[in-house]
């Protein structure tokens, strides 16, 4: 098992930010074991990589909101296709800013690739692999910022409680620790209690058991501009894997102001959707299909998310309401007067109208779930990434709306995988891991939502399932992931304690254990890209007719383990047929298949289908076959007309 | 063809100084409110890109305190994304006041928009002054007007092949060989019209030439042959890939690539890949996100006569009901400005439309927003004694084919269509080409355009004029002793559309109205429900009393109190913010 436990955890943890500090003030360089990476160490690590080898090129596809460039790396090597042409597999991490460690291991994948191990060759010669390490190089950068907050966005600032004011009640490090956690504060009107089991842990009152709240929640900080809120507009900016076009999560700050709205999601769609050789992607986030088992319904399954989190988030549910003035609701006699009798007096709203009536029903609805044929060649995948990278289980697990790899699925129709990379391992824990594991919803954004780890949804359960889990293996693993309860006195709100789950420590690990997950990482996706599919043209024939007419026949063959398409490729539309053409003037063609003839889907594993074209040619003249498939290359064969 | 019309222009220009000079309203209203024209414009020819945009700077430089044109970005083809804004400067700042955004021709074959677009602004420059409701209305708004959002799509129906094209020029591999618009139509016969191709196949069709006249194609009955069939649209195998015309320019709908309920293509045939991905679309939305004072929102469209409303589809519900009663008031009156025009929900009364232009006006920016399919066939005979004819087989105008002929042939003096000629064509062999030409159908005769452009302008200054308008009202003040007042101050919003729409509200894309007081401390605050009755206030409860927000917004029609105790003394400024509804204020003196 490549896999291991961190070793001298007060040490690793330090180094998340200190060793980058250090790397970046001494100017980058090459990469290094053990430490994450800031943007100029990342991007000198990747320069590194690249300039080291003749099969690898780097440029930029965008810039970010703050300006830094979003970095592409194109692997190929020499091989008998274009890279543009090839089957390619698509990597793409740090989608959300403090996902930080799916940079890290998408450097160290460009990095394996590149390092002539076994099974490298096979991809640099047959394949293209796209890396795209740090997709949120302005949310990365927090990391290493001198107070550590919960943040998954990108730096576009965010009128977050819509007030007219931008960004005007961050969160604040009060107890100057360094990190950004939360308060819980004695309040005989709060919804939650401190649970037995795991007194650090909170859980809502349970009033069917005779139990009152004790406390409430908030995030660490001041009431900065005296809305009587607490650090409800912070700087959390757009996050990136809530703004793709599949179950979108439409008017909620965190996800943009619509679809595809960021100059980074922009940047990577453009790329996308020009890139049409893109045959399978694997984008590192907070959201897992790799190793948990999809529901009952096709969908990814196992949502984990922290209640902690989200009921310091909860604390500003009420925020959109300031200034809601129902008119006449609650009033008794309504506002003023009317001119004119207001809205067209009595005459009914024009709900059923004269004219066409279409059916409100009609009308084909988007997927929404993963099809059971396509999840039967992902099986195999999972299995071979744990057995690759030795994560059986993710700690944390997010619904999914406008997540890119959604995308990459639903819409793009190709084989898209997410997962976190890496979880704490605590074998013992696991039970609790798969129970835990059950609730945790979707939907309402917020802080939370913003911090790519809450449940979201408003409430939550009345046990601390998902935290009790998480924190179990992470105490289990030695990784000092919650910053136990200390009392302050807060200048608002009187004595409060102040503690709670450290900022990227759930789902960032420690930097010793970074170079082992690039490697195995490295490896499933050389594992991924021997798997897409690849056409070849086989068993070409010429039968002679006389009088300058043939029959040409040809077979086409997948040789890869995917089928050309995915059943939703088919769906979507977005997978093209494979073409086969006969170049021959098509007056010539005289019967038989056009001379542009296709095939929607060729299984894989040898899926074959057969050709024959009747023309009209010159005895002794060559003629060539083209096949083209957009996600298993092309090939080409020449007959002799004799 | 640049040179002469701006001579020609130039001239028209000179000829309308000379005229113009000694005559005033007084003349003007004694010949019947005739108008003396500044910049004389006919309106009887439809403008491809070069010629609006000449027609623009003309008017820019005819009216440049009142107009400003800008590019607001490139199209696809590299034509420029004009703009033209009407702001008086005189009565306020442009972001001040409510804005009215109008677009058309976002479809490529959709064009009569465009000049309905520049008619509006000529109309009100020319009347600015002139006539009274014209005046006030350019003082009190700011008019947003794009001719055309899809410039490369007009002059590919204009002037080139697109006679039937609603796309844009970006390019798509409509037929998935990895090449991109490699084989559109082609004018074979060189006659500067895409016709239509038709081969004599006896015996063995699925068409016949009706016996009633021959110019007219019919579909021959279930269990029939007939003697024709039709071959599709003129054109040849471009990439000799054994098809014919199956990668013309573009292949996607410029009108679905907004991004409210935008849907992937298989859901919404041509929505391409993500919402504002086509540069057109992103560089109206871009200009519209940056202008928050905009409140109004109309797209031109063809064909059908309708006023149509969002949403596009029923799957999500429709609107809250104040905001259909405002839907419904606004577009009621339309129906009675612009007969043969019916006044639709998208979804229902013409198909369903996913990512829009005025959905996203909606639910994106909180902007009551309109799209009018410009043109209705019922126009043609617009009277009950014709329509009964069109009823009646043995008139002449009988049927939707004989009517239209019939127009053509009396009215139009058949130039609208091409009769069948053979043609040797290298693929087909020999055929026979012709039919209606692309103005035909879709876009009004020239001859009626006036009406059409007056009628539609008027609906959208009437929209203009129900966006919201804020003012103040009544003040009181009322001494309590020790420095404390009591302060009265109506709120008015005289038009129909509120500040905030309530699926703005519900969704929190517009920031709140402000109600804002200085140089007094408020001590509280609170609605007044009957300021003629004595009652209690409803308090309203805010951390900052000196900044209410008002996330609700100002409803239409009303008028609301709000009652201040203060304390203080000398003047106290109270100002309402509404970025849709203009910003006032008021000085109260303490004493």
């Amino acid at each position: 098992m490549l896999y291991r436990a961190t070793r001298g955890r007060p040490a690793a943890l330090l180094a998340f930010g200190m060793t980058a500090l250090l790397l970046a003030s001494s100017g980058g360089a090459t990469a290094q074991t053990g430490a994450y990476h800031d943007f100029d160490a990342m991007t000198s690590a990747l320069r590194a990589a690249v300039d080291g080898s003749s099969s690898a090129s780097m440029r930029a596809l965008g810039t970010s909101a703050e300006g830094r460039e979003i970095w592409l790396v194109e692997i190929a090597g020499d091989g008998d296709l274009d890279p543009a042409a090839r089957p390619a597999v698509l990597v793409v991490g740090n989608l959300e800013g403090n996902h930080v460690v799916g940079s890290e291991i998408a450097v160290g994948i460009v990095q394996h690739l590149l390092s002539g191990a076994d099974g490298t060759a096979d991809v640099l010669a047959n394949n293209t692999v796209y890396v795209v390490p740090r997709l949120n190089p302005d949310g990365a950068e927090a990391m290493f910022a001198a107070v550590q907050r919960h943040r998954a966005g990108n730096g576009r600032p965010v009128d977050d409680d819509n007030d007219g004011r931008t960004d005007e009640d961050p969160a604040d490090d009060l107890n100057g620790d360094g990190v950004i956690t939360m308060m819980r504060v004695e309040d005989p009107e709060g919804a939650y209690v401190a649970d037995a089991d795991d007194p650090r842990l909170m859980r809502r009152a349970d009033a069917a058991k005779g139990e009152s709240g004790q406390y409430s929640v908030y995030w660490e900080g001041t009431d900065d501009d005296g809305d009587s809120f607490y650090n409800e507009d912070g700087v959390w900016g757009v996050d990136l894997n809530r703004n793709f076009q599949h179950a979108y999560p439409y008017w909620q700050p965190d996800a943009g102001r619509h679809m595809v709205s960021e100059s980074e999601t922009r940047a990577l769609m453009d790329f996308v959707v020009a890139q049409r050789n893109i045959a399978a992607i694997l984008a590192f986030g907070l959201s897992d299909n790799l190793v948990t088992d999809y529901d009952g319904q096709g969908n990814p399954g196992g949502l984990a998310g922290l209640d902690l989190l989200q009921y310091a988030t909860a604390s500003n549910d009420d925020v959109h309401d300031v200034g809601v003035f129902r008119q006449g609701g609650g009033f008794g006699g309504g506002f003023g007067f009317f001119f004119g009798g207001g809205g067209g007096g009595g005459v009914p709203l024009r709900g059923a109208q004269v004219g066409r009536d279409n059916d409100p029903t009609s009308g084909r609805r988007p997927e929404t779930t993963f099809h059971a044929n396509d999840r039967e060649y992902f099986a195999p995948l999972s299995e071979q990434y744990k057995a690759l990278t030795g994560i059986e289980s993710v700690g944390l697990n997010r619904g999914a709306e406008g997540a890119f790899f959604q995308f990459g699925y639903f819409h793009y129709g190709v084989p898209s995988f997410t997962t976190p990379g890496w979880a704490p391992s605590a074998p013992e824990a696991e039970e609790d891991a798969s129970e835990g594991a059950s609730s945790a919803g979707s939907g309402r954004a917020g802080m939370a939502g913003r911090a790519g780890m809450g449940r979201g949804g408003r409430g939550g359960s009345s046990s601390p399932g998902a935290d009790a889990a998480l924190l179990g293996k992470l105490d289990a693993a030695g990784i000092d992931a919650f910053v136990d309860w200390m009392p302050f006195e807060h200048p608002q709100l009187g004595t409060v304690e102040i503690g709670g789950f450290r900022p990227y420590a759930t789902h960032n690990p420690p930097a010793d254990q970074l170079a082992d997950l690039g490697r195995g990482h490295g490896e499933f996706v050389a594992e991924l890209a021997g798997r897409l599919p690849r056409v070849r043209l086989v068993a070409t024939g010429v039968t002679n007719h006389g009088g300058d007419v043939f029959t040409v026949t040809a077979d086409v063959v997948n040789e890869g383990y995917f089928p050309t398409s995915l059943r939703q490729g088919m769906t979507s539309r977005a997978v093209q047929a494979t073409m086969v053409q006969i170049q021959v003037d098509p007056d010539d063609v005289l019967t038989g298949d056009a001379k542009s003839a296709t095939v929607r889907r060729l299984e894989g594993s040898g899926g074959r289908a057969s050709f024959s074209w009747v023309i009209r040619g010159q005895e002794g003249s060559d003629v060539e076959i083209r096949v083209r498939s957009q996600k298993g290359g092309t090939d080409s064969a020449t007959v002799t007309l004799r | 063809m640049r040179t002469t019309k701006t001579i020609r222009f130039a001239f028209v220009l000179a000829l309308a100084l000379l005229v113009a000079g000694p005559t005033g309203l007084v003349a003007q209203e004694m010949r019947g409110s005739d108008p003396e024209h500044t910049l004389p414009m006919t309106w009887d020819r439809w403008l491809d890109h070069d010629e609006i945009s000449e027609r623009l700077q003309l008017m820019a430089d005819t009216w440049p305190d009142f107009l400003e044109l800008q590019s607001v970005g490139e199209s696809h083809g590299g034509r420029e994304m004009w703009l033209m804004t009407i702001n008086n400067p005189a009565t306020g700042g442009e972001l001040d006041k409510a804005g009215m955004f109008i677009e058309a021709n976002v479809h490529g074959n959709e064009i009569q928009g465009a000049e309905v677009v520049l008619y509006t602004i000529w109309y009100l420059m020319e009347n600015y002054g002139r006539i009274e409701d014209v005046t006030r209305l350019v003082d009190e708004r700011v008019f947003y007007l794009v001719p055309s959002v899809n410039p490369d799509g007009r002059d590919y129906f204009l002037d080139e092949h697109g006679s039937g094209a609603r796309t844009g020029h970006v390019p798509v591999d409509s037929d998935g060989d990895g090449q991109f618009d490699e084989d559109g139509p082609n004018d074979l016969n060189g006659n500067g019209v895409i016709e239509q191709i038709r081969k004599y196949v006896p015996g063995e069709g699925n068409m016949r030439v009706s016996h009633d006249d021959p110019r007219i194609m019919e579909r021959v009955a279930p269990g029939e042959v007939g003697d024709w069939v039709m071959l599709g649209s003129e054109g040849i195998d471009d990439d000799g890939d054994g098809r014919v015309n199956e990668d013309p320019v573009g292949g996607y709908d410029p009108n679905r690539n907004y991004g409210s309920d935008w849907q992937p293509n298989y859901i919404q045939g041509g929505s391409m890949n993500y919402p504002f991905e086509l540069p057109e679309a992103r560089s109206i939305n871009d200009f519209m996100m940056d202008r928050a004072n905009i409140a109004g929102f109309q797209s031109f469209h063809n064909t059908g006569g309708m006023i149509l409303r969002p949403p596009g589809m029923a799957w999500y519900g429709d609107y809250p009901r104040s905001d259909i009663r405002v839907y419904d008031e606004i577009g009621e009156m339309g129906e009675r400005m612009l007969p043969y025009y019916d006044y639709f929900i998208i979804w229902q009364g013409l198909y369903t439309v996913h990512g829009g232009s005025i959905d996203w006006a909606n639910d994106g920016l909180g902007i009551i927003s309109y799209s009018n399919e410009l043109w209705n066939g019922g126009q043609y005979f617009n009277s009950p004694l014709l329509q009964a004819q069109q009823q009646d087989p043995a008139q002449p105008i009988s049927g939707f084919q004989k009517s239209r002929f019939f127009f053509d042939d009396f009215l139009e003096f058949g130039d609208q269509y091409v009769e069948w000629a053979p043609f040797d064509h290298p693929i087909y062999g020999d055929v026979e080409m012709g039919g209606w030409k692309k103005l035909s159908g879709r876009v009004n005769p020239r001859f009626m355009s006036m009406e059409l452009f007056h009628r539609n302008m008027a609906f959208t200054l009437y929209h203009a004029d129900q966006m919201p308008l804020m003012s103040i009202g009544e003040t009181t003040v009322e001494s309590l002793g020790d420095d404390l007042y009591r302060v009265r101050v109506d709120l008015t919003n005289s038009r129909i559309i509120p500040t905030i729409i309530e699926k703005a509200q519900q969704t929190n894309i517009v920031r709140p109205d402000i109600l804002s007081v200085a140089g007094a401390e408020v001590v509280a605050a609170g609605w007044v429900p009957d300021k003629h009755r004595p009652g209690p206030t409803d308090i309203i409860d805010q951390a900052e009393m000196n900044r209410i927000q008002i996330r609700s917004g100002h409803p239409g029609r009303t008028t609301k109190t709000i009652e201040y105790l203060v304390r203080g003394s000398g003047t106290m400024t109270i100002e309402y913010s509404a970025l849709k509804g203009g910003t006032v204020s008021t000085d109260v003196t303490l004493r």
